[in-house]
């Protein structure tokens, strides 16, 4: 009877310090670098979402330095933690900690840098939540497919057709690719015919695209240019100055071409309130953090990660989809 | 051969200028009733302007005393000039191609963006006199935009550097931009004439050295490096404003244009007509000589980079006005083009040897290379090949014409 006692005694006692372990997950996330804009809304969010939740949360900065990231994640797995959120200083090292990860038998997440899906297939309890890069150029696209569809006069020749000039990022830069290709195939979705009158590489920077915009306005003349599409927000408001400078984009409906770029910085949101620029897309931090912590919970807790209210892709991914913003819900 | 002796260019001058202005006014009269307003544009303001410089040269060089001996040889003639000969070349084949390219709006586009690059040149050019150089002038640049623009932002912009900031008198952070400048522009100065370190290396230093500050700064919290935006519209003036702006008619001159006439004219001045300029060219034609004569090399080596960082501070404010932002990549890489149009307006990288109508020119030359390629749309790799054709051209000719004396 006594045994039989004590056996119920421990058996309840493992239950209440499980279901304890469960309130009290402790959660260990490593961030490449503390001063990286993005990262910094990122971390915010993760910090938000595990205070909602209850679950504990440090956050180390890997400082560039994928030598000093190893070091703080051997530190997390001595103290402990139950599970891992972890921002990669070099994507391509992964396997590493992945295998420290599976030899500590703890669950790991890895966020806006992506193994390899043969890094990831290699631990079952491995994931990764991010955005997928050709989505930024897809919706980019989007909204200048929207705007000719509410404004048809939008087509100034009338042809059918969308003349746009495109400026695009450093040379062989990933993003700069996917999203200059995906911004015109969204065009082509969504009915229309893409023109590319004129391109050009102006680095992600604001003082090159106005130079070259300006250029641009000079020898096709703006009354033929009917859009304007830049791999990022920087080289969207540089479009923006030189268009300025020639009496378009200020308030008058007759001189207007639509602007899009990508990031949702201030001071794009800020040129879309003035109506200078149509819009912008914005790499949802928010929701990555929120949805990374819960996985992260999730797993660590052992509950079904596919209820924690974002989809679960190949059991592996957690694909946040980029936001598309235009005047007026900044 | 042929030689041209100075009496007939005179009359070269005179005849080629009479030409182009009856052609010119001819044009402008037969425009419009033969249909051609699509196809010339301003092709004919542009002859008739060409047409008077050509007399007025032609004019003026008749008045001067005759000197028959200097002779140039056709073939000299064609070396001397080949970079100004080509971009003509260029010219007119843009003009072919892409006829919008005769608008008067589009020189004086060009002439808006000669005129930050012409007063970087100009800061650069006394570095070069002594030969030396300034391999920080770039990054300056991006300083004065970054520190300039972070205290000159307006009050209801959601992204505010310093978020508790007052509006400040617009002079203010400028002159503190500028002053951020010439701190570093008295390191440049002092470890060259104190050290006697070559600029090359003292500059290279320095440039790393205020890379990295700029960086820090453009890091700082609430900013956390993302691009300065939100510029007071009374900043943004200092670069936009165009002067005399007519509606469709006439686009304006940009404020630019007369900002960098009054820098060339002072730095005129200062190197031709104050005894500062005078050290500036002897030091540069010959360090020993300077200093048996008395110049206190130390001083005016000092004096070069401070005032040359200004330069490059003004330069910076103006950019971060005109493009009403700034991030702290502003500038990377402005000193080479600087360098490079020094070199091709005829100053010689062996020191002593440049003027400021030179480097008017060769800031000219430059940005109407680079603007016409752009206007063609000429792929950005092939405008870097042909960038560097053209600076190599033009030191090789430097060179020969060094070794000529």
């Amino acid at each position: 009877m006594r045994k039989i006692f004590m056996l119920a005694f421990i058996l309840i006692l493992a239950l209440v310090s499980c279901s304890y372990s469960q309130e009290n997950i402790t959660i260990g996330a490593c961030i490449y670098r503390f001063n990286d804009a993005f990262m910094l809304r990122f971390r915010n969010a993760m910090q938000a979402e595990s205070e909602k939740s209850g679950a504990k949360i440090s956050i180390t900065d890997g400082q560039d330095d994928q030598n000093t990231q190893d070091a703080q994640i051997d530190e997390f797995i001595a103290n402990g933690v139950n599970v891992l959120i972890i921002n990669p200083v070099d994507r391509m090292t992964s396997q590493g900690i992945i295998d420290k990860a599976k030899s500590a038998n703890i669950p790991v997440v890895f966020i806006n840098r992506e193994p390899t899906p043969e890094m990831l297939n290699s631990y079952e309890r491995a994931y990764y939540v991010g955005a997928k890069a050709e989505e930024s150029g897809t919706q980019a696209g989007q909204l200048i497919a929207d705007y000719f569809k509410a404004h048809p006069e939008a087509d100034k020749n009338h042809d059918g057709k969308i003349q746009f000039v495109m400026l695009k990022g450093q040379n062989g830069h990933q993003d700069m690719i996917l999203r200059s290709k995906y911004s015109v195939e969204a065009i082509k979705a969504a009915g229309f015919e893409p023109v590319e009158i004129a391109s050009a590489i102006a680095n992600w920077d604001k003082l090159q695209a106005m130079n070259i915009m300006n250029a641009f306005i000079m020898s096709i003349g703006p009354e033929n240019i009917e859009a304007v599409i830049a791999n990022n927000d920087e080289m969207a408001l540089g479009a923006v100055e030189a268009l300025k400078n020639n009496d378009y984009n200020k308030g008058d409906p007759a001189l207007y071409i639509p602007v899009v770029g990508v990031d949702a910085n201030a001071s794009a949101l800020d040129a879309m309130d003035k109506g200078e620029m149509l819009g912008t897309v914005l790499n949802d931090a928010d929701n990555q953090g929120a949805s990374a912590v819960k996985l992260a919970a999730a797993l660590a807790s052992g509950k079904d990660i596919n209820s924690i209210g974002y989809t679960i892709t190949d059991n592996k991914y957690i694909w946040i989809p980029y936001q598309k913003v235009t005047r007026g819900d900044k | 051969m042929a030689e041209i002796t100075t009496s007939k260019s005179k009359r070269l001058f005179t005849t080629a200028g009479i030409i182009f202005l009856v052609l010119g006014i001819a044009l402008y009269f037969l425009k419009a009733p033969m249909g051609l307003n699509r196809k010339i544009y301003d092709l004919p303001i542009f002859l008739i302007i060409i047409g008077v410089c050509f007399a007025l040269k032609g004019f003026m060089s008749a008045n001067k005393p005759n000197n028959e001996l200097e002779r140039v040889s056709f073939g000299e003639f064609l070396t001397n000039n080949a970079i100004l000969l080509a971009m003509l070349v260029l010219v007119v084949v843009i003009c072919i191609l892409q006829p919008r390219f005769m608008q008067i709006r589009v020189a004086l586009d060009i002439l808006t963006q000669s005129s930050t690059k012409l007063i970087m040149a100009l800061g650069i050019c006394f570095t070069l006199l002594i030969a030396g150089t300034d391999l920080s002038a770039g990054r300056m640049v991006g300083l004065a935009a970054v520190v300039s623009a972070s205290m000159l932002q307006t009050a209801t912009y959601a992204n505010r550097f310093f978020p508790d900031l007052p509006q400040v008198q617009l002079w203010m952070p400028i002159v503190i931009a500028i002053i951020a400048c010439m701190v570093f522009g008295a390191l440049n100065g002092f470890l060259v004439a104190k050290y006697d370190m070559h600029p090359f290396i003292a500059t290279l230093a320095v440039q790393v050295i205020i890379y990295g500050a700029c960086s820090l700064y453009f890091d700082m919290p609430p900013n956390n490096s993302q691009p300065i935006g939100g510029i007071r519209p009374d900043f943004a003036q200092l670069g936009q404003m165009r002067l005399f702006s007519m509606g469709r008619d006439f686009p304006g001159i940009s404020i630019l244009i007369p900002i960098a006439a009054v820098i060339c004219v002072i730095i005129w001045f200062i190197l031709n007509k104050t005894v500062f300029g005078k050290n500036v060219y002897a030091i540069g034609g010959n360090r020993e000589a300077a200093v048996v004569a008395g110049i206190s090399v130390f001083k005016n080596i000092m004096a070069i980079f401070i005032l040359a960082s200004c330069l490059y501070g003004i330069a910076g404010v103006l950019e971060a006005a005109r493009t009403a932002g700034a991030t702290n990549n502003y500038g990377n890489g402005y000193e080479l083009d600087a360098i490079a149009a020094c070199v091709v307006g005829g100053v010689s990288l062996n020191g002593g040897i440049g003027k400021v109508s030179g480097i008017i020119m060769g800031v000219l030359i430059f940005t109407i290379i680079q603007y016409g390629l752009q206007f063609i749309n000429v792929s950005p790799m092939w405008q870097q090949v042909i960038k560097g054709v053209i600076i190599a051209v033009a030191v090789a000719i430097d060179l020969t014409k060094y070794r000529r004396k």
